[in-house]
């Protein structure tokens, strides 16, 4: 697709350009003040110069939906499931909300990225609001009152579909409406052949995918029973890279893959080695993401200052019959060890960790699970080894076989995930909280229903048994400011959990709710924590409200209905009679784009700067003011970098408790921080029930005397 | 600065003192005629003769570096953070930027192409004869040191270009845009001026060059891919220059800061001879700078804005050498878009469809204690 970008100037203009205004909000005014309003006539210039000249005009609704239908920018059938009135009326609904983008950077990241263009990427055939009553259209699939709930939930802020599923729908010429997938990788050379088929499939039609590494065997190990004969999983992760970097979505981004290992994976090692700022070519990695997988024994080594046993997966499938990863190493640990069959290396387990930190350190990679911990949240029947790209999605698989000719032999569970976020001030704001919660969950189970990935029949099968949907969240920063609440404090801490606890409870709902009308659960909850009702033990046997007056007048005054333990057992008996639609609900991802369009702080994450540079391939860099600050709250939106790791992980591990997937959870480190201490962050999330840690961030700040004058994002 | 000053020369003393036992009050004294003897030398200007030039080396003890025992805590500093900031361009995916670099037009690409060789030019001056030859002059062992990194991470940019050079264009492409820098004017002009005061025998003057050139003259180059990556275009190649110019932050204020130390111990009269004397180096590189900026960025017409970013960096250079800015602010007004990407701090957010980012630094590895893994 090719872009709309301004030409390279070259007289002179009389106003000022918008990216010189844009960039003015990383200078201090002559009054010492953060200068907001550049920001906001840099978006209103950006209309003036550039997106009203580039927009195609039309005479009419008609002329537009025909123009747009005859020279395949609109899928037809979409609007076919709806009378020409009611679309039109949709539209008038949706203009009259007045919908303004309050920062350049949401406007250039709209209409950069998502808005439906001609085909020679020239000029705009869209606004917002075309865009949100089309997603709205193709989601809900003919029914008016779905159609409608979308458009003002999504308009009013309230909620957001992910990128992909907001950038595709209702487009003729699209991707997938799903953009996360995870897949194994068995010990065999037919099922590493299908996966790099499948990276490239997957990359083509914009998804980000992760692989778990952990079953291939080590480095050295037998082929056919010949020793030193593998490659272990180096070439593997090679592989790949230049897989995704082949593959980049008709030129939009390239391919973006992360790889899972195993901590007791021999080879370990060398995969963290790939990072090294000074690592050989042959085997640097340079745009693969990579995370491991940590169990609990692990920490349990270190703690004694003991050796970890590293096994070969070649030898462990042989001895336990299944693949490495699906066998818990804390519980096998000790038997691995003393079994002669399964050869086995050793390294010191605290320098493991220091090496992890050290990696981190010098790429912020790689990031982390702790294997344990999510088995034993996970209230689905089976076992999860991996997570994905942004570490926020941790679901069951099973293993696909393969013939000789890559046919499968049997298909596996594969898994894909589509994502839509809350923004938490405005959904605060909801007239009807329950509600908003519910079409917001109605609007995900829509893509996994409408999603198919043909290409990859084990993402296909997983997703129609499944249909698993990770529900977000963001903005808590942007909430917990405007309320004048310091983030992690007592109060933002109370806010959080309560916030988790009423989410999850309309989730839930909504699910037994579509469970009901479509006569349909998830396969598999028959043996589910769900079917049993354990999970539920810890919502109708303890009473969860909040701690603190503020929280309670917050949610008093904005008349959000804290569930009670009776509204559980109701729920319960529902769930344990009807079932659940989606095996899963809630995963929070870090939300970078669609943050920005939502004005929102990302995911519930503190802001990374009072000031944001955001870089991009197709937007450069520019400046993102933290959403609902102002010169006169501004101790209430320290950084992520003051907060410091602490109050970050006591946050999410108030939202962790109820969530069922995952939390795309980022550490913040000063430059003064060692290895040391990003190890005792990661000890303390692991015991404080964090299922994962994304990236490690490092803030170096210029040298005294080098800086920049004036600039906002330069000071502390 | 002055108390500073004093406690480095204190540091000298009790060094010299415990070297060698010597009553600590003539020990001062000596080192007071020594460094007297060093201004006079930095200062006279006066070509020495072959004889003196040996006499000087064989007068000069060889000096183990000791790093517990440090003279100036700024030796230190600088030379940490250059150690931190160590980058290598593999760690760039600058292959990212292949189909950006499709979308400019010939003009553009002509430009980037002599933008950057340009700087190739520049850098492996400074690599390969700027850093090196201040090493004789560095008044501590930790101050040489600091300008072998200086000079090596020199080498290391000046093949970052290439790395961009290759990864961008063809090889004709490349070899033209090399021949076309032998062939300008005003860039032999440039580096003819600076090699001049390098090979020069007054060790302040081959500072204020070194300063002028890491500080000011680099960045008519610099501003195009700044240029660049505001507009979306060749992002990574941006990273990359970032990384540069991240380090030509910390050399320039480095090396005009060791001027000013020199500069100090100067009497009146000598100052004013080497302020005129930086001034007029100065006019006389922005008057060569302007033709070179013109020729290069009249076709695309940015001349007036890549100016102003000279003042800018003009008055910043005259600052790290801790004389007074030369340009008054009505034509220092660089583009914000410009100034704010200029920011050497490591803290821009990026997406990992796009790239490393330029802010990642090597850690300190510091063991854990049992304290750490009580759970």
């Amino acid at each position: 697709m090719a872009t709309v970008t301004p030409e390279m100037t070259t007289g002179k203009t009389t106003a000022m350009d918008y990216h010189s205004l844009n960039a003015m909000l990383n200078l201090y005014g002559p009054d010492g003040k953060i200068q907001f309003d550049k920001d906001r006539e840099a978006a209103n210039q950006y209309f003036l110069q550039h997106v009203n000249q580039n927009t195609v005009f039309f005479h009419s609704l008609k002329e537009k939906l025909d123009y747009l239908v005859e020279n395949d920018y609109y899928e037809k059938e979409v609007l076919d499931q709806y009378s020409f009135e009611f679309i039109k009326s949709l539209m008038k609904r949706a203009y009259g909300y007045k919908f303004r983008f309050p920062t350049f950077l949401g406007a250039l990241k709209y209409y950069t990225s998502y808005t439906l263009k001609t085909f020679d990427g020239k000029r705009y055939l869209e606004r917002y609001e075309d865009r949100v009553v089309n997603v709205a259209l193709a989601l809900a699939e003919g029914s008016e009152t779905l159609a409608e709930q979308i458009v003002d939930e999504v308009v009013n802020g309230r909620f957001q579909p992910a990128t992909p599923t907001f950038l595709n729908a209702g487009k003729k010429q699209r991707g997938e409406l799903v953009s996360c997938f995870l897949l194994r990788i068995e010990d065999n050379m037919e099922s590493i052949g299908r996966s790099i088929n499948s990276a490239l499939q997957l990359s083509k039609r914009g998804g980000g995918v992760a692989f778990n590494l952990t079953n291939i065997r080590e480095y050295g190990a037998p082929i056919k029973q010949i020793q030193n004969q593998s490659s272990g999983v180096i070439p593997v992760m090679k592989l790949f890279e230049d897989s995704f970097s082949y593959a980049n979505q008709l030129g939009a981004r390239q391919g973006a893959g992360a790889v899972y290992l195993q901590a007791h994976h021999p080879d370990i090692m060398r995969f963290l080695d790939t990072k090294r700022e000074n690592a050989d070519e042959k085997i640097r990695i340079k745009t693969l993401s990579l995370g491991v997988v940590v169990p609990d024994i692990t920490f349990e080594l270190a703690k004694k200052g003991e050796d970890m046993y590293l096994f070969s997966p070649y030898d462990v499938e042989r001895v336990y019959g299944v693949p490495f990863s699906d066998i818990s190493v804390t519980e096998k640990y000790h038997e691995m060890v003393d079994d002669s069959r399964i050869s086995k290396t050793k390294i010191n387990a605290r320098e493991f960790f220091q090496t992890l930190a050290e990696i981190q350190f010098e790429s912020g990679y790689p990031y982390v699970m702790f294997e344990d911990t999510v088995n034993r949240a996970n209230p689905i029947d089976g076992r999860i080894n991996m997570s994905n790209l942004c570490s926020e999605i941790l679901q069951v698989n099973t293993p696909s076989t393969y013939d000789d000719n890559l046919d499968y032999e049997s298909i596996g569970k594969d898994i894909s995930c589509n994502l839509g976020s809350m923004n938490i001030a405005l959904s605060m704001d909801s007239p009807d909280f329950g509600k908003t919660v519910e079409t917001a969950i109605r609007t995900l189970t829509a893509v996994s229903d409408q999603s198919n990935i043909g290409s990859v029949p084990s993402i296909a099968r997983g997703n129609s048994m499944s249909h698993a949907i990770g529900l977000g969240q963001m903005n808590l920063h942007g909430y917990l400011g405007r309320e004048r609440i310091h983030y992690g404090s007592e109060e933002g801490l109370d806010f959080t959990n309560i916030y988790f606890y009423t989410v999850l409870f309309h989730a839930l709902r909504a699910s037994n709710l579509l469970a009901q009308e479509k006569g349909e659960t998830f396969d598999g909850f028959e043996r589910s924590k769900y079917a049993s009702g354990e999970f539920f033990d810890k919502y109708t046997e303890q009473e969860w409200k909040p701690a603190t007056a503020r929280i309670q007048e917050l949610f008093d005054t904005a008349e959000v209905a804290i569930p009670t333990q009776d509204d559980w057992r109701e729920l319960k008996a529902l769930v344990q009679e009807h079932g659940i639609y989606n095996q899963n609900l809630q995963a929070v991802p870090p939300t970078g784009s669609i943050s920005y369009i939502n004005n929102s702080t990302s995911s519930i994450h503190p802001i990374a700067s009072k000031i944001e540079i955001r870089k991009e391939g197709k937007l450069g860099r520019v400046y993102y003011p933290a959403p609902f600050m102002t010169n006169d709250n501004l101790e209430y939106f320290q950084d992520a970098y003051e907060i410091g790791p602490d109050k970050i992980i006591d946050t999410y591990a108030a939202a962790t408790q109820h969530v069922d997937q995952g939390l795309s959870l980022t550490l913040f480190f000063k430059d003064t921080a060692t290895t040391r201490d990003i190890n005792k962050a990661q000890i303390s999330a692991w015991r404080k029930g964090i299922k994962t840690i994304y990236y490690v961030r490092l803030r170096q700040l210029a040298l005294e005397g080098t800086e920049v004058d004036g600039c906002v994002s330069c000071m502390l | 600065m002055d108390t500073r000053d004093t406690q480095a020369a204190d540091a000298a003393f009790d060094e010299l003192a415990d070297a060698s036992a010597v009553d600590p009050a003539q020990a001062r004294e000596a080192v007071e005629a020594d460094q007297a003897e060093a201004a006079e030398a930095f200062s006279e200007g006066a070509p020495q003769t072959e004889a003196q030039q040996r006499q000087h080396k064989h007068n000069h003890l060889v000096q183990a570096i000791n790093w517990n025992r440090i003279e100036d805590d700024k030796d230190l500093e600088v030379w940490n953070r250059l150690v931190n900031n160590f980058w290598l361009p593999e760690k760039v995916p600058l292959s990212n930027d292949v189909q950006s670099w499709g979308t400019l037009t010939e003009a553009e690409k002509l430009l980037t192409m002599r933008v950057f060789t340009g700087l190739t030019l520049l850098d492996t001056i400074q690599g390969t004869v700027g850093a090196v030859s201040l090493i004789p002059d560095a008044i501590t062992p930790h101050e040489e040191a600091v300008y072998t990194n200086i000079a090596f991470m020199e080498s290391v940019h000046a093949k970052s270009y290439s790395s961009i050079f290759s990864t961008l264009a063809s090889t004709k492409e490349i070899d033209e845009a090399f021949r076309w820098s032998q062939e300008n004017v005003y860039l032999q002009r440039k580096a003819e001026i600076i090699i001049g005061y390098y090979e020069g025998d007054d060790p302040l003057k081959r500072k204020v060059a070194s300063t002028l050139l890491e500080s000011f003259m680099f960045y008519s180059g610099f501003y195009l891919p700044m240029y660049w990556s505001s507009r979306a275009k060749l992002t990574n190649t941006a990273d990359l220059i970032r990384l540069i110019i991240r380090d030509e932050a910390v050399h320039g204020y480095y090396i005009g800061y060791k001027f000013q130390k020199g500069y100090e111990k100067l009497t009146a009269e000598k100052q004013a001879e080497i302020k005129d004397y930086t001034y007029s180096l100065l006019y006389e590189l922005y008057e060569n700078e302007s033709k070179y900026t013109a020729e290069l960025y009249d076709p695309v017409g940015l001349t007036e804005d890549v100016k102003k970013f000279l003042h800018y960096n003009a008055n910043k250079a005259l600052m790290n050498l801790g004389f007074e800015p030369l340009f008054p602010t009505t034509v220092t007004d660089v583009s914000p878009a410009i100034l704010s990407s200029l920011s050497p701090n490591a803290d821009e957010n990026h997406d990992f469809f796009s790239g490393s980012g330029s802010s990642y630094v090597i850690g300190k590895a510091e063991s854990t204690e049992d304290e750490d893994w009580d759970f």
